[in-house]
């Protein structure tokens, strides 16, 4: 990414900084900040931002094939939404200083990355269903978590981004039940999207961490609350209820719950995979990336007018 | 005027800070930001980022930078210097207890000390 590696910090106001945060404090726009901790909040920020933006392509393709008005309407909410929160945080990622526009053009040209799970196919109607409530809800434990954040704009939006979030993860479950309760195509279909999105899902929350200096660093900055598997296991715990009430079958013949360690045992996916697809080498990212590129250029005159519109004086 | 405790917020020129009211008779709170290239537009903005979901009455843009703050090291200024309980309403037990549950109880209690 473009942003210089840090230059090394005044020790003293290093550790002032420090204390405070230890002390719980949070930090607000334009207040100073150490090198590292702005190069790694805005990284954080930034990517969030572009899964939100490239998180609306899959289930975009959807609205105007949605079965009922009702489903249509709520879908646009939703992606509606989606892109709000991409608003919302480029806006939180430029006060960590750098320009908006610099960021979108890094997204586009496929120089930025974005979250795993928007680089998947949405194949049925079904899948979308497995959006709104797997992947919004693997979002939701990190972002829930990271309300407690340290930097005060990102933990204002979070909570705002997570109030929405709610509305599509019962959205989705919505949309889920319906299936569920109906014919066995409709069954079948969303036991079809649960297998293709399974590994994904376990993949989104990144590999267990490693115990390195960085982690414990971004840990004591309050950049990250919990752990990768922390949050696994946090989801794994709300959400596969969920996939048995209904009869279906949890793709991971290894999935068990294992009550002395207050935990869920499931079989190790392919890291080569996450890592594959987050360089942008996943099965839509190049179509995906392409397609927000034709409306980069072709809204580009829309920017370009609005720039320079003056209004009439009063 | 001393204004080393006054700043600017930095903000691009195009930047604008929103505030909403929720109902009529709230307070304007601020909510975030739009980037836009006038009022009309920063409106328009705020109104389908900010008030497409929950109540609103009433939307206030400003130029971000157009706004002055007290800076982040004058929060000490804030911090009380001597104890401001006499400041509260519930520091005055006394006539409280004397009024609810008359005078005796208020001797029983034996609290003369406020």
């Amino acid at each position: 990414m473009a942003v210089n590696p840090p230059v090394p910090d005044d020790p003293e106001r290093l550790a002032q900084f420090n204390v405070r945060i230890a002390g719980g404090d949070q930090i607000e726009a334009g207040e100073w900040l150490p090198g590292q901790y702005r190069f790694e909040a805005q990284r954080l920020i930034q990517m969030h931002a572009n899964s939100e933006i490239m998180g609306a392509l899959p289930e975009r393709e959807w609205i105007p094939r949605a079965p009922t008005l009702a489903r249509k309407m709520a879908l646009t909410a939703k992606v509606q939404d989606e892109v709000g929160h991409g608003m919302l945080l480029y806006r939180v990622a430029e006060t960590l200083g750098r320009p908006r526009e610099e960021m979108y053009a890094e997204l586009v040209e496929g120089r930025a990355r974005f979250h795993n799970v928007f680089h998947y196919p949405a194949e049925t109607w079904a899948d979308v269903a497995i959006i709104q409530v797997f992947v919004d809800g693997a979002a939701m434990q990190t972002q829930g978590a990271l309300r407690s954040c340290s930097y005060a704009p990102y933990s204002r939006v979070l909570k705002r981004i997570c109030y929405e979030e709610d509305f599509h993860i019962q959205l989705g479950l919505d949309v889920w039940r319906a299936l569920a309760e109906g014919t066995p195509a409709q069954r079948a279909m969303l036991q079809d999207a649960l297998n293709r999105w399974w590994t994904p899902i376990i993949h989104f929350f990144g590999m267990p961490d490693k115990v390195s200096p960085h982690t414990e660093t971004m840990l004591a900055w309050r950049l990250k609350v919990k752990s990768n598997e922390e949050l696994r296991q946090q989801f794994l715990r709300r959400f596969v209820p969920i996939i048995l009430e209904y009869g279906l079958i949890v793709p991971d013949p290894g999935l068990r719950w294992v009550e002395a360690e207050q935990r869920y045992v499931y079989t190790e996916p392919d890291w080569e995979e996450l890592k594959r697809v987050g360089r942008n080498g996943g099965p839509k990212s190049a179509e995906r990336l392409a397609l927000r590129q034709s409306f980069y250029r072709q809204h580009a005159w829309v920017r370009e007018a609005l720039s320079r519109w003056t209004p009439i004086a009063a | 005027m001393d204004e080393s405790w006054v700043q600017t917020l930095q903000a691009a020129p195009d930047i604008w800070a929103v505030f909403l009211q929720a109902r009529r008779r709230d307070a304007h709170v601020y909510v975030g930001d739009v980037h836009a290239s006038d009022a009309e537009m920063a409106l328009l903005l705020a109104k389908e980022n900010y008030a497409r979901r929950d109540p609103c009455v009433s939307l206030w843009v400003v130029p971000a930078r157009d706004i002055r703050a007290t800076s982040g090291d004058a929060a000490e200024m804030f911090a009380p210097v001597t104890d401001k309980s006499y400041r509260f309403g519930g520091s005055y037990r006394q006539q409280q207890r004397v009024y609810r549950g008359g005078y005796q109880t208020a001797a029983a209690d034996g609290d003369e000390t406020r």
